[in-house]
């Protein structure tokens, strides 16, 4: 549905921004799809006057005007016979849009121009185009022309929910308007029927269960012709083409109200007899829209005694309607059965505006009420004598009464209202108080608001108006869990599970003793264990600060227990002494492992457990946080074999261990197997993982290059920094660098290896020629000549 | 011509027809068809003959020569399809040989169960908080209203560190100190492993687990405490439990009550693990006494709170049915493969 502004304010007497109105009718709910200007274009054209008029040296017709915007005075070229000196009209100044044309400086027959004296056709203000449009003497030059016409209006498109057959008249917006801004609501005086009883006229319902109400009027010696400019605007607005002012009396009284009606030409009812009747099977109809429709049977129609005359609540007939030589009138204001209009206007694929309104239902006094208001206005502006009124209401509707207790209401919305304040807002929607009883309001429904029949309805209706958002939400609970670190947790107890570790728990409690079997040493942070006063015996004395003598102890109690193949991991607290007085706790991920690398199995040989296993489950681990920029590096860590112990670094931080255990450890521990372990600072993993998340980058087109290098290089360089040199030959194009072969022999010196890499070249913005790949593979050999002293193969 | 061009074609739909190979077809090919075969030194006499009798004789030759691709086109076609059955054949294995996998380990019961609980809670919108094993006297004792005289705070149940610097006996520890840091409301559990001085047998432990709950907000009643504890006990242990408070006494709750929940053996029906009684002693629980919460400046007037306190190492004894505690920090690895499944 269409609301103008314009024609809103005649109602409520509101002067806010389209912005504030429509929000203000989005939270009464009543969804705005659309806003639109109506005539934009005249915000650009300005009222000018023209100073000086000569004729054009070149042409008989043409004029050339000097024109005064209130600011300059321009030369225009115009082509109008009515155009005078002195004369205030409508510019166009260069640069204006009318239409898909813009004007532009032009020159006519070698005379230059700068703007468009505008006719009233060109600006879309009527059909007029003999000649420019000539405004009042008094116009405002420089003003622009909405501003000065006040034609400029904006039209809301809003979406209306089918409970609210109220809210689909211009009345019922601004009722609704007016409650909830508080401002008062004016509506159209409506006059009691003064017939002259002068005509007879009967109607007869035929079928009282699909038609409740109809409401004739007769007026006699109207005048047809075209309706007052504002009917006619309002009209347009909601695009309904203007008619006549009988026809356009009817729309707009369906418009203010949501009520349709619908006039017929007395003369062609024959017999002075409205009959509301089921159609007769074969039936002929000719319709408003030039169709012959043939009635079933199961259609309601309108009839005279001889034929039918409308279809209920859908179209009139072509045989009764009101042309330019009608004189008399019937006025028809009825109500009929949405359903029965919902079936007749879809099987007959008839889709009218009032057919619309009938199918979402209507009610018996608003019928009354559209019908006072489309006489009066039918008396003023089309003129004629009111002669009869027959009003048939078989069965009047009884009021509606609904009880409200406010304690309800503030129970369901936590919203505490006096009772003034209720009352007010209800009734500003048109509900009489009939009793205030001590939490009990008792209520009379307006006829118009058929959705309004229980308690809870009404608590809709007053939250509605207060406002949803004045329910304020309840202060938000803080966020307390550490999220990064639970569910990181969860992530590496996982990920050990599913690398075939079993998860042990040792209590925290541990034995000094065990750190002097580690050959941990008396400065090493290990030592500064926390000692418990009363401990039940030396070894649970102390605060664990490694889980490693723990996780040994169990490998050797499942060795003993027949288990050879052994993964088992601790994710748990370790305790420090510290500055702070209750220590500093630490959560450390630990393990242990010996035997196999998987189960033994028929087709795939299955490996002893050795470094570089437990070098990429470490390096896999890592990867999951994600941590990004590591080093692995050699350790003193004093239980792990020499060249068989490695330290995960970032920076100077060592942010764990790994290796195998001595054997002479392995002795102390009482067991003869080769066991690996690792220890890792899960807060310093928390601490250094990549918090930011991934950003997706496009997925190169560009060709990836592979290409292979081997080499013979001495056994003192670590392969990672070959690898490193090699990357920075071209960091950005170089993006892998894997070692696949490593080899000595009898062919190969002693002391030195064979190695074999794999580069992976990946373009970044345009693809590799095999010039280019040589020149850099080349770069690479000659800064590993140069730096390790390589031999190719 | 014709009688030798037949025999030339005989001649190759029999080498066709033994061939056995897509290779062996291909010198067949050669030999009948290609450059240096007999058609195509009879194509090359196409020449010498007389105008009228090329375009005969060179049909011929065509049909000839078409007739033996048409056979190697089929040949081929047969060969790929013996092939190709050759090593559906070949593909044949026992698929009731095991698959290659590197194994799968599992959680600790302990973990399992903890988690469990922990995603109940998370599930009816609790936070989860973490505090220190290590504590101050204040926090484990001074706060939850513990008298100064009181039995709990002595050596021989509580382990020292310092004098007023202890190992946590409970997690209300964490419950203390979310209120310090956090205003309501507050809704949060706090798991997590506390000590008591007790010699292991099968139902104690120095070390042992617990998860305690704390809410406090507006309008927080007697009722919220039971609804949450009988939904806990309903989506832990199943639909069928129940759960019932016996009047207890605890420092820091008033009320105070004792949870039982239905014997998880026998369903409430009476059994050795229940002692005939039908219910399992499950923990303590109870309404934050006003006291605790105005210590720590909340408003006793506007706010109110229920805590209870749950042993995670006995809901995990119970839901296993493990006869006690011995084997949950023993480490073996034959108990520890029983809960792999239950991941
Ligand atoms: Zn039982």
């Amino acid at each position: 549905m269409k609301i103008s502004y314009k024609w809103l304010r005649e109602y409520i007497d509101i002067d806010l921004s389209v912005d504030d109105l429509k929000d203000k009718l989005t939270f009464s709910g009543i969804e705005v799809e659309a806003v639109q200007q109506t005539n934009e274009l005249l915000d650009f054209i300005f009222v000018a006057e023209i100073k000086e008029k000569k004729t054009h040296p070149n042409s008989d017709h043409l004029s050339i005007c000097k024109v005064f915007d209130g600011k300059d005075t321009m030369q225009v070229i115009c082509g109008a016979p009515n155009c005078e000196q002195g004369q205030k009209i409508a510019f166009a100044p260069v640069g204006t849009k009318i239409g898909d044309f813009v004007i532009k400086k032009a020159k006519l027959r070698g005379e230059e121009s700068f703007g468009m004296i505008c006719s009233e056709k060109e600006l879309g203000i009527s059909d007029k185009h003999e000649g420019i449009m000539i405004l009042p003497d008094d116009a405002p030059i420089g003003k622009s022309l909405g501003n000065y016409l006040g034609i400029a209006d904006t039209v809301f498109d809003v979406e209306i929910t089918p409970n609210r057959v109220d809210l689909l008249g211009m009345i019922g917006i601004a009722r609704d308007l007016s409650a909830q801004l508080d401002v008062e609501l004016f509506t159209p005086l409506l006059k009691e029927y003064q017939h002259k009883d002068l005509a007879t006229y009967a109607v007869e319902i035929k079928e009282t269960n699909l038609c409740t109400r109809y409401i004739a009027n007769v007026i006699e010696g109207v005048k047809i012709e075209q309706s007052p400019e504002w009917i006619r605007e309002c009209l347009i607005a909601n695009e309904i083409k203007p008619i006549n002012n009988v026809v356009d009396i009817t729309n707009y009284v369906t418009l203010e109200f949501g009520h349709p009606l619908h006039a017929f030409d007395k003369k062609y009812v024959d017999g002075d007899r409205i009959i509301v009747r089921n159609a007769k099977k074969g039936e002929e109809f000719p319709a408003l829209d030039h169709n012959k429709y043939v009635l079933n049977g199961d259609e309601l129609v309108i009839a005279d005694s001889n034929k039918a005359i409308a279809l209920a609540g859908i179209i009139g007939g072509i045989n009764s309607h009101i042309t330019d030589d009608t004189v008399d009138i019937v006025l028809e204001a009825a109500c009929f059965n949405p359903s029965q209009v919902r079936r007749t206007s879809h099987e007959k694929k008839i889709f009218t505006d009032s057919s619309y309104r009938f199918e979402r239902g209507c009610t018996e006094q608003v019928a009354e009420l559209v019908a006072k208001r489309a006489l009066d206005l039918i008396l003023t502006f089309c003129g004629g004598v009111h002669t009869r009124t027959v009003d048939v209401y078989p069965n009047p509707k009884e009021e509606e009464i609904v009880v409200l207790r406010p304690s309800r209401m503030t129970k369901l919305l936590t919203l505490v209202l006096d009772d003034e304040k209720i009352i007010d807002y209800l009734t500003a929607l048109g509900l009489d108080l009939l009793k205030q009883d001590t939490d009990a309001l008792t209520f009379k429904i307006p006829a118009y608001r058929q959705d309004l029949t229980r308690e809870i309805d009404l608590i809709e209706e007053i939250i509605r108006l207060h406002g949803y958002d004045s329910i304020e939400a309840k202060p938000e609970k803080e966020e307390i869990t550490d999220k990064i670190s639970f569910y990181q947790r969860r992530k590496v107890q996982d990920y050990f599970v599913t690398q075939g570790f079993y998860e042990v728990l040792n209590l925290s409690f541990s034995d000094p003793y065990y750190l002097d079997m580690l050959n941990i040493p008396a400065n090493d942070y290990r030592r500064s264990f926390i000692e418990i006063m009363n401990p039940q015996g030396q070894a649970s004395s102390i605060m664990r600060t490694t889980f490693l003598p723990g996780l040994l102890k169990n490998a050797v109690y499942n060795f003993n227990h027949g288990q050879e193949n052994i993964k088992l991991f601790e994710l748990n607290k370790v305790f420090f002494t510290s500055d702070k007085k209750l220590g500093t706790e630490k959560w450390v991920i630990s393990g242990v492992l010996s035997g196999k690398i998987a189960p033994i199995h028929w087709k795939n040989k299955t490996e002893n457990i050795n470094f570089f296993y437990l070098k990429g489950l470490i390096e896999t681990l890592l990867a999951l946080f994600p941590i990004n920029k590591y080093e692995i590096v050699p350790s003193d860590e004093p239980f792990y074999q020499v060249n068989l112990a490695a330290q995960i670094r970032i920076g100077k931080q060592v942010i764990g261990t790994f290796g195998k255990f001595d054997p002479k450890v392995a002795g102390k521990f009482e067991y003869d197997k080769e066991i690996f372990g690792f220890e890792i600072d899960f807060n310093e993993c928390l601490k250094y993982m990549n918090k930011k998340g991934v950003v997706f980058k496009e997925i190169s087109k560009l060709q990836t290059v592979s290409r292979d290098l081997s080499f013979i290089v001495s056994k003192e360089y670590p392969v990672q920094s070959i690898i490193n040199d090699i990357i920075q030959c071209n960091a950005k194009l170089i993006k892998e660098v894997i070692p696949f072969d490593e080899f000595t022999g009898k062919q190969i010196q002693t002391g030195f290896r064979s190695i074999s890499f794999n580069i992976l070249l990946v373009p970044e913005t345009n693809n590799l020629t095999d010039d280019y790949i040589n020149d850099l593979i080349n770069s690479i050999i000659d800064k590993l000549k140069s730096k390790y002293h390589i031999e190719m193969r | 011509m014709e009688t030798k061009l037949n025999h030339v074609v005989l001649a190759a739909e029999n080498d066709i027809k033994g061939a056995q190979s897509i290779h062996e077809l291909m010198n067949i090919k050669a030999k009948y068809i290609g450059k240096k075969s007999e058609i195509m030194d009879l194509m090359k006499t196409l020449g010498s003959l007389s105008p009228e009798e090329r375009p005969k004789v060179g049909k011929t030759i065509n049909i000839a020569k078409q007739n033996i691709e048409n056979l190697l086109e089929n040949r081929i076609v047969k060969l790929k399809e013996m092939e190709y059955q050759k090593t559906l054949q070949d593909s044949k294995v026992d698929l009731s040989m095991p698959g290659y996998a590197i194994g799968y380990g599992s959680l600790h019961p302990l973990t399992i169960v903890w988690r469990e609980i922990e995603d109940i809670f998370i599930s009816m919108g609790f936070d989860i908080a973490e505090g220190y094993d290590i504590e101050d006297e204040f926090h484990n004792f001074d706060a939850l209203n513990t008298p100064k005289d009181h039995p709990s705070r002595n050596l021989a149940d509580t382990f020292y560190i310092k004098d007023d610097v202890l190992l946590r006996t409970q997690t209300s520890t964490v419950q203390i100190r979310t209120m310090e840091n956090y205003k309501p409301p507050i809704k949060i559990i706090s798991p997590g492993r506390c000590y008591r001085n007790d010699r292991p047998d099968a139902s104690h432990s120095p070390a042992f687990h617990q998860v305690e709950a704390l809410v406090v907000d507006e309008n927080i009643t007697f009722q919220d405490l039971r609804d949450t504890l009988n939904t806990f006990v309903k989506k832990m242990f199943g639909n069928h439990m129940k759960s019932r408070f016996r009047p207890h006494f605890f420092p820091f709750t008033e009320p105070s009550a004792e949870i039982d929940i239905s014997c998880v053996n026998c369903g409430g029906k009476g059994c050795a693990i229940c002692k005939n009684s039908g219910w399992l002693e499950m923990g303590g629980a109870g309404l934050v006494d006003p006291n605790v919460l105005g210590k720590l400046g909340i408003d006793t007037e506007k706010y109110s709170g229920f805590a209870f306190g749950l042993g995670i190492d006995r809901i995990t004894i119970l839901k296993y049915n493990i006869p006690g505690l011995r084997l949950l920090y023993e480490n073996d690895i034959r108990f520890l493969k029983q809960f792999t499944m239950n991941n």
